[in-house]
């Protein structure tokens, strides 16, 4: 039958490895975050070659599964002479993907903001700069936490697929506990707890910015 | 590059191809039942019912994909579940796929102008009338591009399949390059495959929608 | 008061693609007169206030401030660059039917954000010149509230003081009130009443007859792209010649009298 005591024993090596998980995502958001500014900027642009660009850039990573993505990295580096630790291949993967979705939602909060608003800045006088620095900017990152957050949460579960080119994380783990245990359902239900109390941390974390944002 | 493994192994890839399909259609199906069916029993259920259907949604969400195949195809049999791959991965993509489900035609039934609802009621229509002939209709059409959104994002999920040895596309790509060593191409191609498929069906999607909505202005 | 400014506008032409938004519009308006454009939705008075400080562009013709052209270089020739354009937009201030308030600022910030960023004031006495302004419209007390937590009537005074506060020549209003519940309008009448008795050129589009009627020097009738008829409030409002003024007022009378 169940058997407790694997289950809770397995969160010993589970949470161990969970520092890994939280590493890959929070990196891999971190990335997604610069490169996905720059994607945005680049889809907002007036150079139509620049649109063009983020239109695929954006088109390409949502429609290729993470999975294959991370294959094709795992199996392309080498080829082309870079020599990277596992690892960093993968944060950079998971991170490249994240900024096709990160530049969409803040494409979608800059055009979420009333026109009227710029247009005010316009009819006093500011300046292009200004008007992005002052009027939107600030608002759409504040508009785009909640979604960011959510993002979040999407890359920690994504974290999961990296287990399959050998990194070590909380899936990869588990799969090396329901080996030696012989009870792959104590093991990965282990897991699967870890993956929620992260998670329900974050969208915890999502709704308090939520609220304070209405306010 | 060499392409001709491609057609040397045509019927493999063919039938892997066959096979994403089938689960995809069968998971996408199966899954917006289910979450048809948790989205009534929560609107129109017991309060408690309410709280569990809640708990459901917010573990599946919170655990990824990978790891729920894992508890149902290898944990399963220490719950007396001994599924193929295949039945374990349709049921994957099922349960996976029901609370976005069930979240989406939440929102349709909650955009449903409440005046329609209790225009209903005050003529007197029976509530199984009014979920049948307003609230379904009604909230079908504006969960309708959440829906078909969905369904492509569960086109990239059954990749994740393979890893529990089902033969669909991926895996069946990963077993030629193992034997012709052409790892590379032969994940480059099917990156490639995904994207056009995605982007195709997106578009067509966003046709389809443009001109049902088209279709019900004219009629109304 | 600062010199108020002058507007001509010459045979002014607009087109959205095939549809012809203004047509042959020919408009003055003296320092400190307060001129209101009235008539049916669609009839392009809008379009006309916006093309003045250019947030439209007009395709043909002439707008001038205080004798200068706005928006482009010679008439009919190449656009004017962005900086001499807002350069001149700073002298004249515009007031927005959905108020266009910043709302991650306070109304002290909405009003202090353009003498900082476009006058260059220095942030202390950008702040004390908006209070003074804020002050002037009757919102002394309600400076650190940010714009949700102001009635539309207050959020529209708000937007007049962020619009004073530069010292514009020349104030544009696009149906400042129709977008407030009727209990609040007075209190935006009242602030564009004092504004008008100091002596600012107003151009004011607006449905508010009783305004129009008290307070315009002249008002102007546009109906489907066309200026049809300009003079003083007595003559448009209760003895308009032409038949389209006529009808218009009737279906007014017609939904606003009881």
């Amino acid at each position: 039958m169940f058997s407790i005591s694997t289950f809770v024993d397995s969160f010993g090596p589970l949470l161990w490895a969970a520092r890994f998980t939280l590493l890959i995502s929070v990196l891999g958001i971190a990335l997604g975050l610069v490169i996905g500014a720059l994607i945005c900027a680049a889809a907002l642009s007036p150079v139509a070659g620049l649109r063009r660009f983020a239109a695929l850039w954006v088109s390409f990573l949502r429609g290729v599964p993470l999975l294959v993505q991370l294959l094709l990295v795992y199996y392309l580096l080498p080829v082309i002479g870079i020599n990277v630790p596992a690892m960093v291949a993968a944060v950079v993967t998971v991170g490249i993907c994240a900024s096709a979705y990160i530049s969409e939602i803040w494409r979608g909060a800059i055009m979420a903001l009333p026109r009227g608003q710029s247009e005010a800045a316009v009819a006093i006088g500011m300046g292009p700069g200004d008007i992005w620095s002052r009027i939107i900017l600030p608002q759409a990152v504040t508009l785009s936490l909640p979604a960011l957050v959510n993002e979040l949460i999407l890359l920690v579960k994504a974290s999961s697929l990296v287990s399959v080119v050998g990194i070590l994380e909380v899936t990869r783990a588990s799969q090396a506990q329901a080996a030696t245990t012989f009870r792959p359902l104590e093991v990965y239900l282990a897991a699967a707890c870890i993956y929620l109390l992260i998670n329900l941390c974050l969208a915890a974390l999502g709704r308090l910015l939520e609220h304070r944002m209405s306010v | 590059m060499d392409p001709s493994i491609f057609l040397q192994y045509w019927p493999l890839l063919l039938r892997g191809f066959g096979l994403t399909i089938l689960c995809w259609a069968l998971g996408t199906v199966l899954g917006m039942a289910l979450g048809l069916l948790i989205a009534l029993a929560r609107r129109y259920g017991p309060r408690p019912l309410g709280w569990l259907i809640q708990v459901y949604i917010e573990v599946i969400r919170g655990t990824p994909f990978l790891v729920q195949l894992f508890v149902l195809y290898y944990g399963g049999p220490l719950l007396g579940l001994r599924l193929d791959a295949l039945p374990a991965g349709v049921l994957g993509l099922t349960v996976y796929g029901s609370p976005y489900f069930a979240e989406i035609f939440r929102s349709g039934f909650n955009a449903v102008p409440v005046g329609q609802l209790e225009a209903a009621r005050a003529i007197g229509m029976p509530e199984p009338a009014i979920v049948r002939r307003i609230l379904l209709p009604v909230g079908l059409v504006s969960a309708l591009p959440a829906l078909v959104n969905f369904s492509i994002i569960l086109t990239k999920e059954t990749v994740i399949l393979s890893i529990i040895t089902v033969p669909e596309i991926m895996y069946s790509v990963q077993r030629m390059s193992t034997e012709t060593f052409r790892y590379l191409e032969a994940n480059l191609v099917l990156a490639l495959f995904f994207w056009g498929l995605v982007e195709s069906i997106s578009r067509f999607g966003r046709s389809l929608e443009a001109r049902i909505t088209q279709h019900l202005i004219e009629r109304t | 008061m600062l010199s108020a400014s002058s507007v001509e506008i010459r045979k002014v032409n607009k087109f959205y693609g095939p549809f012809h938004a203004l047509k042959d519009v020919d408009l003055s308006v003296r320092p400190g007169e307060v001129t209101c454009l009235i008539g049916p939705s669609g009839s392009g008075k809008s379009t006309l206030l916006r093309c003045i400080n250019f947030l439209e562009e007009y395709d043909s013709g002439e707008i001038t401030v205080d004798g200068q052209l706005i928006g482009y270089l010679t008439p009919g020739g190449r656009k004017m660059p962005g900086r001499k354009l807002r350069e001149m937009r700073r002298s004249i201030g515009m007031v927005f039917q959905q108020f266009n308030l910043w709302p991650h600022m306070t109304a002290l910030q909405n009003v202090a954000e353009g003498l900082i960023r476009v006058r260059g004031l220095p942030k202390a006495e950008a702040e004390a010149r908006a209070a003074e302004a804020l002050n002037k419209v009757g919102l002394a007390d309600k400076m650190a509230n940010h714009p949700s937590r102001l009635s539309g009537g207050q959020q529209q005074r708000v937007a007049i003081a962020r619009a004073i506060a530069m010292e514009p020549r020349l104030m544009l209003f696009d149906e400042p009130t129709s977008a407030l519940d009727p209990e609040l309008v007075g209190e935006v009448l009242a602030v564009m009443k004092t504004l008008a008795s100091e002596g600012m050129t107003m151009v004011v589009v607006t449905h508010e007859m009783g305004f129009a009627a008290h307070v315009a020097d002249r008002v102007a009738f546009m109906e489907k792209g066309e200026l049809v008829g300009v003079d003083a409030p007595d003559r448009i409002l209760h003895r308009p010649a032409d038949p389209r003024i006529q009808a218009f007022l009737r279906t007014y009378h017609e939904r606003n009298s009881f």
